[in-house]
């Protein structure tokens, strides 16, 4: 049986943004469904132009089909007659008689689901021709737009400090002549804010291009505001909620969670203020369940973040470290500046406020440096006052994670917590592997 | 390939200009980096062309995981296990950190972290965009500022302009070697050796060999190494000769990519009461062939290898030219267009070979049966 499911189906909001993240990116293959907008891929959480152009952003794996959707499509259905909440109650309902065991595998299967397509993507990305040797998520990426490139009207590729990343970017020419492109300089010296600015501009200006609306500064703020809150939500679960005593659900479920949350964060499912709304009924469903004692007695458990998880890992980890008597945490965007506000003050420009959230990115959050990024890995571990860190190795990453030599060091000087590092290639690979090393950092705790 | 000799006659070269006060300024190689401010300081550039073995790579491995470029790694190895012959890393000054690629920064952060030598910071944009073009004179007036804080004066535009000529001359100089009827080994140290000495090579070598005549070339297979650079002690083109090929252009950045970037003497008469760095502004936005940049890099190659090849085959006379592309294992740049770079040429109906490889000794022979192949089609 599922370690999730018995928290899931109680967890409106869970189930919700679950069928949203799997289904309702595919229906936009079909253009009718687009109701003449443009559909614009994007990656890393840099969809807030998308939005502010009216039009849609997609993460493209969910273009994909995926396998499960018959009984969240139900469910979906039977929301659409008596809403989420009452089917919720009902699934609860109905559990405690054992009718339904069909429902035991539904999150899991949500979970089994996606990562079967990323390995899918994985897979064809290798046979388009990208070499063995780059990292889990450039192939899988690379497969995504071999997949699905005819149903994609533009990219949108922020420039980041990856070299391999930026050639991937180049290597979409082959699908797509539509490439929007948004350039970061490195670094914040001299005037680099305002060319920024002038970059963002001129983004605007070819998102406005391709989908023939004009995007005006209450349109940014607009969206501004709503990705903020969202923001505040996922710091919230992030800080508050996960330093708690008491889960709302196992921490299995938990991290199942925080994953989910990371990997939809990138689209907000396509529409952020669907996104906005699950992400506040999801905070306030986990703060009722913690005040009504429904969830788990944590306090015992050691809190361990790992990171980095974007790039890929084996989702396998969380219920291995469960099992092991922890609870793992993913807290990504956190880590590279990703959730910090965007200025919304009404006399302040806000194309310029969004250059600086994306230079605070790239100097503070994933830094120019290794330097800058694994101080980025301390200072939110440290404000998470997790009690180890598990760092991925993902093979083939030249970036993001190969500081661990680096990181380590930092660790044992400035938070003195048991670190350890996984190498990483695919999903499922290793997984006898994985349990062995996570056993003996584990040992640690005991 | 080098000799040992080579080494010490390059050792003794760094000790004599540090004996007069000049600093070693070195590298990971790349062509954005403005060494003609590096020479108006009155300071040695050191570029970092030193191709690696096993051993280099694996002590690289303490430090980055082993799935780094295999360039990266060994310099990093360099600096661990200091072999005798590269004593001359210990004159070092300073450390440029900068961004040709992400493996750049990480190896030459390393260095400076664990080999206690302070670094220099120069990021290069990604997009060659007017904004891009703005934010490299932003990098380019930080350099300045900080070579100037290290040599304790400033540097004023009339130094920065004669180096900008000098290294001008220096390049133009070395780039008519491209069509000398030499073997591809010899023109590749000549590069090479060019790029660790710089425009004090013109004093002490004398570079008109061409004998005029073709012979030589024409009967080889002759081939363009596109891709990576070949490194300093790196023996992949003795390995083509072997196979009885010729590398008779090397449009790689230790060759034709770096040499190639010169600047008309008219245009650049005409800017010499302007900024310099406009000029050096220029120079970054004329480098189009660069790796670095993206989105346009592999259409300008593409562009550019049709273009080397229809001019030998009209000043040399020569026909049936292969295309070798060579990727470091792990070569962020040049690995990922590879298929895409073959595919597109073999559509011209060009013979393209893309071979990957490391440092690693266990890879000769499977690359020189590969290379052999691959000469016998053409």
């Amino acid at each position: 049986m599922s370690l999730m499911t018995d928290d899931v189906i109680n967890f409106t909001s869970m189930l919700r943004m679950s069928y949203d993240f799997l289904h309702s990116g595919r229906k936009f293959n079909i253009k009718s469904n687009r109701k003449g907008k443009k559909l614009i891929s994007v990656v890393f959480p840099f969809s807030d132009l998308v939005f502010a152009a009216k039009t849609i952003p997609i993460f493209p794996i969910r273009l994909e089909k995926f396998k499960v959707n018959t009984y969240l499509e139900a469910l979906n259905s039977a929301s659409g007659l008596f809403g989420w909440k009452a089917v919720s109650n009902f699934l609860g309902f109905i559990r405690k008689f054992d009718f339904l065991k069909v429902f035991d595998g539904i999150i899991d299967d949500v979970i089994n689901s996606l990562n079967y397509k990323y390995n899918k993507m994985y897979d064809l990305g290798i046979e388009e021709g990208v070499s063995n040797d780059f990292c889990y998520g450039i192939k899988a990426l690379y497969g995504m737009h071999s997949s699905r490139h005819n149903n994609l009207d533009a990219n949108l590729n922020v420039i980041i400090r990856c070299s391999a990343f930026n050639k991937y970017y180049e290597s979409l020419k082959r699908f797509s002549d539509n490439l929007i492109w948004l350039d970061i300089p490195p670094r914040n010296i001299g005037n680099a804010l305002e060319i920024c600015t002038e970059n963002v501009k001129e983004t605007i200006s070819q998102l406005e291009k391709l989908t023939g609306n004009s995007i005006t500064d209450n349109d940014l703020r607009k969206q501004f505001r709503i990705s903020n809150e969202c923001r505040e939500l996922y710091r919230e679960i992030i800080y508050e909620i996960s330093n708690s005593d008491f889960y709302p659900c196992n921490p299995a479920t938990f991290s199942e969670i925080l994953a989910l949350l990371s990997i939809s964060f990138q689209d907000f499912n396509s529409n952020a203020e669907t996104y906005l709304k699950n992400f506040r009924n999801l905070v306030k469903e986990m703060k009722e369940r913690i005040r009504k004692k429904i969830g788990m007695d944590v306090s015992n458990r050691p809190r361990i973040l790992l990171t980095p998880r974007f790039g890929g890992w084996e989702p396998e980890s969380h219920n291995l470290i469960y099992k092991m008597g922890g609870r793992l945490l993913y807290a990504d965007w956190e880590i590279l500046g990703a959730l910090e506000n965007i200025d919304v003050y009404a006399y302040s420009d806000p194309i310029e406020a969004y250059a600086k959230f994306l230079m605070d990115i790239t100097t503070k959050g994933v830094g120019c440096d290794n330097t800058a990024l694994t101080d980025s890995y301390i200072r939110v571990a440290r404000k998470m006052d997790v009690d180890g860190l598990i760092f991925i190795e993902v093979f083939g990453c030249h970036s993001i994670s190969n500081c661990y030599t680096m990181l380590r060091q930092k660790v044992r000087n400035e938070l003195e917590i048991p670190t350890t590092a996984l190498t990483f290639n695919k999903i499922g690979e290793n997984i006898e592997q994985v349990k062995t090393r996570l056993g003996a950092f584990m040992e640690m705790f005991n | 390939m080098v000799d040992l000799e080579f080494f010490l006659e390059y050792y003794e070269f760094l000790k004599q200009e540090k004996e007069k006060g000049k600093k070693i300024i070195a590298y990971m190689s790349h062509d954005n980096i403005p060494e003609e401010l590096i020479d108006a300081a009155g300071f040695i550039p050191l570029r970092l062309i030193f191709s690696g073995n096993d051993e280099l790579m694996d002590k690289g491995a303490d430090y980055l995981p082993t799935s780094t470029c295999s360039f990266a790694l060994s310099t990093i190895g360099l600096f661990s296990v200091k072999p005798n012959k590269y004593r001359f890393l210990d004159l070092i000054d300073y450390f440029i950190v900068s961004n040709h690629c992400v493996s750049d920064i990480c190896s030459s952060e390393i260095i400076c972290k664990y080999f206690d030598i302070p670094r220099i910071d120069f990021y290069v944009p990604y997009i060659l965009s007017e904004n891009g073009l703005k934010y490299y004179r932003i990098e380019l007036i930080e350099f300045k500022k900080k070579l100037e804080e290290i040599r304790g004066s400033s540097i004023s535009n009339e130094d920065i302009i004669n180096s900008i000529e000098k290294y001008n001359r220096f390049r133009r100089n070395i780039s008519k070697i491209k069509y000398y009827d030499i073997s591809g080994s010899d023109k590749l140290e000549l590069y090479q050796k060019a790029l660790l000495y710089g425009p004090k090579i013109l004093e002490l070598r004398d570079f008109n060999i061409n004998n005029g005549g073709q012979i030589k070339i024409k009967n080889k297979k002759n081939v363009i190494l596109t891709g990576c650079s070949i490194f300093l002690g790196d023996d992949l083109i003795e390995i083509i000769e072997e196979g009885d090929g010729n590398v008779i252009f090397l449009d790689t950045w230790v060759g034709d990519v770096y040499f190639s970037q010169t600047l008309e003497d008219n245009w650049l008469d005409q800017q010499k009461e302007n900024d310099p760095f406009d000029i050096l502004t220029e120079m970054f936005k004329r480098n189009t062939y660069t790796d670095h940049v993206v989105p346009n890099f592999i259409d300008y190659k593409i562009e550019k290898i049709v273009s080397i090849i229809n001019n030998l085959k009209e000043k040399l006379g020569i026909s049936n030219i292969g295309v070798i592309n060579h990727i470091i294992k792990f070569c962020d740049h040049m690995s990922l267009p590879r298929e895409q770079l073959k595919e597109k040429l073999q559509a011209k109906n060009y013979f393209v070979l893309n071979i990957e490889r490391d440092y690693s000794r266990a890879s000769h022979g499977q690359l020189s049966t590969r290379i052999e192949a691959f000469l016998e089609m053409i």
